[in-house]
């Protein structure tokens, strides 16, 4: 009792220079919040060598935000890439795009996660319980799964047979979102069928500035509201699983569509006349993109003598279409005769099987053993140009054993794997960019050079990853884990054959068609303790990629319309490293004091300067405070100044913001109405994500945001 | 006790290879552009031989490399949209590179002529400029070409 009023006493000195204003707040409302954790939580931990976070259903509940990246947020070490308010990538430890998977339902989920104004195509009321495995995954997930794993997965079928279901209601304040779901379900015998349907819509985001500087220019923030964000989402998913003695399988449809604007001062020189307001927060407005995402899997499972054999196929397609009014550098360019004003158009298509199984010899042994192959073809369209048709295909077998000494509290694990990759790139070239070369009067090599958009490029990759690792657990109290991994990336179509201007970079960006595969070691530990309503984590890692791609700015100028230097596609050594620490204290008996922390340390070992998109270091105070069935919560989010930037990219200066929640329950029928209400940013601080997509724009990040959800479920018995 | 000293000798391990920084002597400072002349909605004068009066001083931290200027068209942006196509006049395209050293350099030519066929209307003009380690920064300025464009001279200088 000694220790925890120490430590009580030490943390309030601590957060109140911080936040003066919160004192008051901060000595009545505290308590027990709902963290991630949960035995599912304590059973993956055990069996991997690897930090594993679980969001469970109450932690999506209470951080949710209609957006799944900007909810796990929450979570120390993951971070959410955001493109306006609406659509966010992830982020893993300093590690976005193509370095990190995400996967659901066991199939990875495959879109144009390349690019930095993609988001993720994902329903986040359908979420209902996340893995995230950070650190060196590629042993069990092949290419790109360096950075780590969020792995979307559903619950367990109820064990009655039942209808149930639920209705769900999200507004948001700061870009009027209107958002809700309809799940309905039914559980009979071996047959579960579940079918959601979701939508949200929202308008042009609000943000704390009348105007942004960029380029010397001002350009004005008519209502603080930043012109043709608003957006919409619609997606549906089915999901069914049949299970019989040793026998289960599951069948998923889902589909996933997004339109959001662009702010038009991103795309293209800013200009104040094409922000002038148009009366109408709520329309989509040129620029915008529309995505929809198609999915479709199935797992075929048998389990017999503590063996299982697991066997899963999806089919996924992901339609991207970016639409700008017609535009060209190059005057002899025509306007196209169809759809003039479709820019862009990707469509990828991905089938991707995988057999598995685990085998359970003895108390001390499990092994697995896994085969899987992928199979993706991207077809471009639109009049502008900005990725390459292309064929991949990658087949990849692992073995990995688990090893834990009769008796013991320790256990061993490791395993080896290999992977084959094949990427057949279409060549392409701008006849209008010739023509415009050839008129002004360049010689036939520099056209040469500058007419392809891409080069035909066709590569086979064979790539070794693994990992070696221990978990002990002393004592219930105590958990070590040691784990290092090799883990791998094939270089994307982009990387290696594309050749000009990248629209929303404003960058000349130049593949290398010689690039080898990105590898890296990658050393992580992870040490938990709970000890007397005290729970502690700490998880520092430090990884070294001896082929590291970047954009290196060449120094070449671009003899490209709107174009700088030639950034060029290059491998370089780098280090990434840093820490994640959790503590968590039962002040009281309904009191919760929560704080989380994260650095990431990033190096490119030839450029001797920080790689771009390094998170900054940040810290999350949370008091929660429960009484019967009603939680009320204050945080202090505070994030430090990012100045350990690469070239081209600026510093973003660090912000404290404080938000406010409460969730209840109120009795209805036989169960319970969910109610939770958020307050973000309570005093309307201006601040700037480093990672969000229109950061380079100078534009702040979203201001005051009241937030309410509500939940009503339903359920009936049948016999 | 054991688990605590085995726990605190690997995270103490692990922490300090975290914690350990490289060498970062690299510059990321990029250098600064100040446009003095042609200035914000400047209209330059179409076929004058005196060409146009560039004036712009640059300055880095440590070196400076190269500057770029680019001219090029913005007739879509505005309302007043000049009519395509016209055979008679032909869009006005400028690129030019340029070397420079030193931490300052203050620049003033009359290199960028523009041709009496340009086609009047809005362009956009840009400058970008390069440090010796790859900093880079630009701006824009819109401007308009046309036939009643003033000679712009240097009694434009305050």
């Amino acid at each position: 009792m000694y220790i925890r009023f120490i430590t009580v006493v030490l943390i309030f000195a601590y957060i109140l220079p911080l936040s003066a204003q919160t004192t008051d707040s901060l000595k009545t409302e505290i308590l027990n919040e709902v963290v991630v954790s949960s035995s599912y939580k304590d059973n993956v931990n055990r069996n991997t060598a690897l930090q594993v976070e679980v969001a469970n259903k109450s932690f999506l509940y209470e951080h949710f935000t209609g957006n799944l990246m900007q909810t796990l947020e929450n979570i120390p070490g993951i971070h959410s890439m955001d493109i306006g308010s609406g659509f966010s990538k992830p982020m893993i430890r300093g590690m976005g795009f193509n370095r990190i998977s995400v996967t659901e339902n066991g199939i990875k989920q495959e879109g144009q996660q390349w690019g930095t104004d993609h988001g993720l195509e994902i329903d986040a009321f359908a979420v209902e319980r996340v893995t995230i495995r950070k650190g060196p995954s590629s042993l069990l997930y092949g290419s790109d799964a360096m950075g780590g794993v969020i792995e979307i997965s559903q619950l367990p079928a109820p064990s009655e047979n039942q209808v149930y279901g639920e209705i769900v209601m999200l507004g948001k304040s700061v870009n009027g979102t209107l958002g809700g779901s309809m799940m309905s379900g039914i559980k009979k015998n071996l047959w579960h069928v579940k079918l959601r349907f979701s939508e949200q819509h929202f308008a042009d985001c609000r943000i704390p500035a009348d105007t942004i500087v960029y380029l010397t220019q001002y350009l004005p923030i008519h209502n603080r509201k930043l012109k043709n964000t608003a957006g919409y989402e619609r997606d549906f998913s089915l999901f069914s699983e049949y299970r019989k003695g040793g026998y289960y399988a599951n069948y998923a449809v889902s589909d996933a569509f997004q339109k959001v604007g662009f702010f038009s001062g991103a795309h293209g020189i800013p200009d104040a006349a094409r922000l002038r307001d148009d009366g109408d927060s709520r329309n989509i407005d040129m620029p915008y993109s529309s995505v929809n995402h198609l999915k479709i899997s199935t797992r075929q499972q048998y389990f017999r003598n503590k063996s299982t054999v697991t066997f899963d196929a999806g089919f996924q397609n992901n339609h991207r279409e970016e639409w700008s009014l017609f535009h060209t550098h190059y005057g002899n360019q025509p306007v196209p005769e169809t759809d003039p004003d479709k820019e862009l158009v990707f469509s990828l298509n991905t089938f991707n099987s995988s057999l598995k199984t685990d085998l359970i010899y003895s108390e001390q042994w499990r092994h697995t053993f896994g085969f899987d192959v992928q199979y993706q073809r991207n077809s471009t369209g639109g009049y502008s140009f900005l990725l390459p048709e292309y064929r991949r295909f990658t087949a990849g077998a692992l073995w990995l054993s688990v090893f834990r000494p009769a008796g013991s509290r320790f256990s061993l694990s490791g395993g080896v794997r290999y992977d084959y990759g094949m990427i057949g790139i279409a060549a392409s070239q701008d006849v209008y960019l010739e023509q415009y070369l050839r008129e002004r009067n360049y010689d036939d090599a520099l056209i040469e050079s500058y007419k392809w958009r891409s080069h035909s490029v066709n590569r086979h990759f064979g790539d070794v990853s693994g990992s070696i690792g221990f978990v002990w657990t002393p004592n219930v109290s105590h958990q070590l884990k040691v784990n290092l991994g090799r883990s791998f990336r094939l270089p994307g179509a982009n990387e290696l054959a594309s050749n000009g201007v990248h629209h929303g970079a404003f960058r000349h960006e130049q593949g290398n068609a010689s690039l080898v595969s990105e590898r890296g070691w990658q050393l992580d530990a992870s040490y938990t303790c709970e000890y007397d309503g005290i729970w502690f984590a700490a998880s520092p890692f430090v990884s070294w990629f001896d082929k590291y791609i970047y954009l290196k700015p060449t120094g070449e100028w671009s003899i490209l319309p709107h174009a700088g230097q030639i950034y060029r596609y290059t491998a370089v050594e780098a280090i990434f490293s840093g820490t994640e620490v959790e503590l968590r204290i039962k002040v009281f008996r309904n009191l919760t004091y929560r704080i989380t922390g994260e650095y990431v340390y990033t190096h490119n070992r030839d450029e001797h300067t920080p790689l771009s998109f390094s998170p900054p270091a940040s810290m999350r105070n949370r008091l929660t405070w429960t009484y019967k069935t009603f939680q009320f919560n204050i945080e202090l989010q505070s994030v430090a100044t990012q100045n350990r930037v690469a070239k081209n990219e600026d510093i973003t200066h660090g912000t404290n913001l404080l938000h406010l929640g409460a969730t209840m329950k109120i009795p209805f029928h036989d169960s319970n109405v969910d109610i939770a209400f958020s307050l973000n940013n309570i005093f309307d601080t201006k601040y700037y994500n480093h990672l969000s997509f229109y950061r380079k724009v100078e534009i702040p990040d979203t201001g005051r945001n009241f937030q309410l959800l509500i939940k009503i479920p339903f359920k009936k018995k049948l016999k | 006790m054991n688990t605590i000293k085995f726990s605190t000798i690997c995270l103490t391990a692990i922490f300090f290879l975290a914690f350990t920084s490289c060498k970062e002597d690299s510059d990321t400072t990029k250098p600064v552009i100040e446009l003095v002349e042609p200035e914000e909605d400047d209209v330059l004068l179409i076929g004058s031989e005196n060409g146009v009066h560039f004036d712009a001083e640059f300055s880095d931290n440590e070196m400076l490399a190269s500057y770029k200027v680019e001219i090029h068209q913005n007739f879509d942006n505005h309302t007043h949209a000049v009519t395509r196509g016209d055979a008679e006049t032909v869009d006005f395209v400028f690129e030019k590179t340029w070397t420079i050293t030193g931490k300052n350099a203050s620049v003033h030519h009359h290199e960028i002529i523009i041709p009496e066929n340009a086609t009047p209307g809005h362009y956009h003009l840009m400058v970008y400029c390069t440090d010796a380690a790859g900093n880079e920064s630009h701006i824009a300025v819109d401007i308009e070409l046309s036939h009643e464009g003033e000679e712009h001279d240097h009694e434009d200088e305050d």
